[in-house]
């Protein structure tokens, strides 16, 4: 009974209280075993002394109609869908956002529900967020339940913001670590249009270098970009001005990861 | 003057394009103005079936296709295309995915991403880059402290202690103690990593499994045999005493070994043994040394005698 108390004394208070045969004490010098506690090592957490919080750090209101004086209607022009981004795809103040990975229209509902779902899941005190698209501004028609056709173009019903492939939605930066951010922007991110990911500086230029590779290191002799420039067996017949330029990598709104 | 006859229009509602079928094309003479009335009924009465059916648009598409082809030279009289496809299906821009075109596909499956197989398989070759892993305060502090312990230390003792518990442990440290051996905990893998870079890198594979270090200042190599051998659990696997690697048995034998003033004092007394003798034969009475003498110049004459018979 007196070895186990010693041990467990032993095992609890290893700093040594007692003098044990006149022999050297401290954190390091153990009579009874080896120390392993002090051997694991752990990774230094990261220096956030030079990030600046916003003032205002949570998402702002966006409205539902642009406030224009005599609103016109637009044709369709679905090309805006089309494609990929002609901007707006990297990080300007944020670590953290939502990339979409295919085109489609956010109409206020959506960013309704990413801003409070945003604003009700964040710590102020440690990260903002930051829109990166623009309110709805794209005016969509639509003509009266039961209607027939014709009769002229139908009435503005509500507005939308048309997103391409590979546009950052939201940004969120601050004082955290993707871990504590990315359940929210998954959150968010699912209930989109179109399919969207979750990145991060690093993880969205690891995509971008990733399809930079996949092009460089191709075993294939022929690519899409080849046969169809030069119209090898007559093939510009069934393919569009759109493949040619984008190399078969889109077609309408969706985008294929695979392409190259 | 001719005139565009449309007999039937189908419009097929899975396919993409309008198919419209013209049938004939009558180029209509001055000479065949009185037409028979069932056929100029029948023409009359099947134009106004297309104008109900064919919608703005596509009349528009008719009048224009109408026109183009009118304007144009055909090549021969009584020339007709046999379908024209009219597109009015889906845009470029759709919420389901567009059905491609066989041509498409074929393009599309002979240009894909292939990528570069490696020549070697991952995994079946150890990688030469050694992972340098970056050691830690604590460890940095283990090797001074063993950097220290080896040059202070004349002997370092290796054991393995199985199931000792504590009572033993204090026991066996009490009595080593009085024999100033200090019994020292070191993890292994510090050991070896200390080792390897060291001069005692051949030490390493002492240390595998639960071991204990025994150091002292004098190589007390019997004393810690003897205490060793009273506690059961601990085995000696080895030592370095004085820089000199020692297996166990090695030790045992060197524990055997005279000290080494007991191994000078033999060394000088065998020096002197000839001119200590010669001292103390000297301090004997002076009878017994004529004595031996004589009996040596004996022996030489009797040496020298049977020497000169052989000469001779």
């Amino acid at each position: 009974m007196a070895a186990t108390l010693y041990t467990a004394w032993a095992v609890g208070g290893l700093t040594g209280v007692c003098r044990v045969n006149g022999h050297q004490q401290g954190p390091l010098h153990c009579h009874l075993k080896v120390l392993v506690a002090g051997l694991q090592t752990y990774e230094i957490p990261p220096d956030y002394s030079d990030v600046v919080l916003p003032a205002k750090p949570k998402l702002k209101f966006v409205n539902k109609v642009p406030n224009l004086k005599k609103p016109k209607r637009e044709p369709k022009k679905l090309r805006d869908i089309q494609g990929p981004t002609r901007g707006a795809d990297s990080f300007t103040q944020g670590q953290y956002g939502i990339v979409a990975l295919g085109g489609g229209y956010l109409h206020w509902g959506h960013i309704e529900m990413m801003r409070l779902t945003i604003n009700r899941k964040m710590d102020a005190r440690t990260m903002f967020a930051r829109w990166c698209i623009s309110g709805p501004y794209k005016p969509i028609t639509r003509k009266g339940l039961g209607q027939r056709m014709g009769g002229g173009k139908g009435a503005i019903d509500h507005y939308v913001t048309p997103v391409r492939y590979g546009r950052l939605i939201v940004e969120v930066g601050g004082k955290v670590e993707l871990e504590e951010v990315k359940h929210i922007l998954t959150e968010v991110a699912k209930k989109l249009p179109f399919p969207a990911q979750v990145v991060s500086r690093e993880s969205l230029a690891a995509l971008k270098k990733k399809h930079a590779d996949m092009e460089q290191n191709n075993q294939n002799p022929w690519t899409f970009k080849q046969i169809v420039q030069g119209n090898m067996l007559g093939i510009r017949r069934v393919v569009s001005p759109f493949d040619v330029h984008h190399c078969g990598r889109f077609s309408g709104k969706f985008h294929f990861p695979g392409r190259v | 003057m001719q005139h565009w006859f449309y007999s039937t229009m189908t419009l097929q509602q899975d396919s993409i394009k309008t198919t419209v079928h013209v049938c004939s094309l009558t180029a209509r003479l001055p000479a065949q103005t009185q037409s028979p009335a069932v056929s100029s009924g029948g023409r009359r009465s099947s134009e106004c079936i297309i104008r109900a059916v064919v919608t703005s648009g596509i009349t528009f598409f008719l009048s224009m296709m109408a026109a183009t082809l009118c304007g144009k030279l055909l090549p021969k009289q009584g020339w007709l295309p046999v379908t024209q496809s009219v597109r009015h299906g889906s845009k470029a821009v759709t919420r389901h995915r567009k059905p491609i075109h066989i041509l498409k596909q074929k393009l599309l499956a002979v240009t894909k991403y292939v990528p570069p197989t490696p020549v070697v398989p991952k995994g079946a070759y150890p990688s030469e880059r050694q992972e340098v892993k970056e050691e830690s305060g604590f460890v940095l502090l283990l090797k001074r402290e063993l950097k220290k312990l080896f040059q202070d230390y004349k002997m370092v003792a290796v054991a393995q202690n199985c199931n000792s518990n504590a009572e033993d442990m204090r026991i066996l440290k009490h009595r080593l103690h009085r024999h100033g051996i200090a019994v020292k905990f070191f993890p292994n893998q510090v050991m070896c990593s200390f080792l390897s870079d060291s001069v005692y890198s051949n030490m390493a594979p002492l240390f595998i499994g639960p071991t204990v270090l025994f150091v002292s200042k004098e190589p007390k190599v019997k004393e810690m045999l003897t205490s060793l051998r009273s506690s059961p659990q601990m085995t000696l696997l080895g030592a370095c005493i004085d820089n000199t690697l020692l297996s166990a048995q090695g030790v045992v034998s060197y524990s055997k070994l005279p000290s080494v003033s007991v191994v000078q004092g033999e060394l000088v007394s065998g020096l002197a043994m000839m001119t200590a003798h010669t001292a103390s034969m000297l301090q004997r009475h002076p009878a017994h040394l004529s004595a031996l003498l004589q009996q040596y110049v004996k022996q030489q004459s009797s040496e020298e005698a049977p020497k000169a018979e052989e000469a001779t």
